[in-house]
């Protein structure tokens, strides 16, 4: 039987942010735009749905007056995101 | 980029080409730090040479602590610049350690040569090359591996050698092999990625 892949993780955009994340601290939104070519508005959105499924930690500050937000990711994400990782090594064996 | 979904091959592709760009970023003037206080020791040694050389006064050798302070202010105004980066990532954290370690002791132990007749000139060199040469092999930057290991282990010694004033001449140069020159040269690499 195959491992279901994990939907939250399945999904392009949602998938490259997690990547980026798992190999930094810390990455702000716009660092995050720039890597994914994304517009800021879907951005926000998936950076909210990895963050209630506490994949990531948002913290939203100010770099003088401008505001900023950093993202990084939490064990649950890390854990997440390895699961995924093995799960989709499990199907490329098996195609 | 959207949110579109991928089949399992372009998931590992994603995954792989976003981690392999993260892992080669490098800053702007990333050898800047080397650059600074490679210049900053080199024109500070040449000034105590050339002062205790003319005047023989020892007072001369206070003017050491222009290093540490300049690497103080240094140290204050990047932890300031860093707060602003986009990126942080585990290389730059533990470059980071290292530096201040090895800064902290090198402190130290030049405090201690005040009283204590210790090599100094051969033990600051050993810990700052074994620095330049672990940060080389940190960021995967062989020149500097190779130019810390060369001063650490070849250049150091000659201040042991060499024990009168003309060790602090060797001391400068050493500083021009390990820092100042490495520091350009990741200067010119780390602006041709951008």
């Amino acid at each position: 039987m195959f491992k279901e892949l994990n939907p939250l993780l399945h999904s392009e955009l949602r998938l490259a942010v997690m990547s980026i994340l798992i190999g930094v601290e810390h990455a702000d939104f716009v660092y995050l735009r720039k890597q994914t070519d994304a517009t800021a508005g879907n951005l926000s959105v998936q950076i909210d749905k990895l963050s209630s499924a506490g994949y990531i930690e948002v913290e939203k500050t100010f770099r003088g007056k401008m505001p900023c937000t950093t993202c990084r990711v939490t064990p649950v994400g890390v854990a997440a995101f390895e699961e995924y990782v093995a799960a989709l090594q499990s199907y490329i064996k098996r195609v | 980029m959207e949110n579109k979904k991928l089949n399992e091959q372009q998931s590992l592709e994603l995954i792989t080409r976003m981690i392999n760009t993260t892992r080669e970023r490098v800053e702007r003037n990333a050898g800047m730090p080397f650059v600074i206080m490679g210049y900053l020791t080199t024109f500070v040694s040449i000034a105590v040479w050339t002062a205790l050389t003319l005047t023989a006064n020892y007072h001369w050798q206070y003017m050491w602590f222009v290093i540490p302070a300049g690497g103080l202010g240094y140290w204050l105004w990047r932890r300031n610049k860093e707060q602003q980066k986009e990126v942080m990532t585990y290389v730059d954290r533990i470059v980071g350690y290292v530096w201040n370690t090895l800064g902290v002791v090198g402190f130290v132990l030049s405090m201690y040569s005040i009283f204590v007749r210790i090599p100094i000139l051969f033990i600051i060199i050993l810990l700052m090359g074994l620095g330049t040469a672990l940060t080389g092999l940190i960021t995967r930057f062989h020149f500097c591996t190779v130019a810390g290991l060369l001063s650490a282990l070849i250049l150091a010694p000659l201040c042991l050698f060499v024990t009168n004033i003309d060790s602090i001449l060797i001391f400068a140069a050493v500083f021009v092999v390990m820092m100042v020159i490495p520091g350009h040269i990741l200067n010119y690499k780390s602006n041709r990625q951008q």
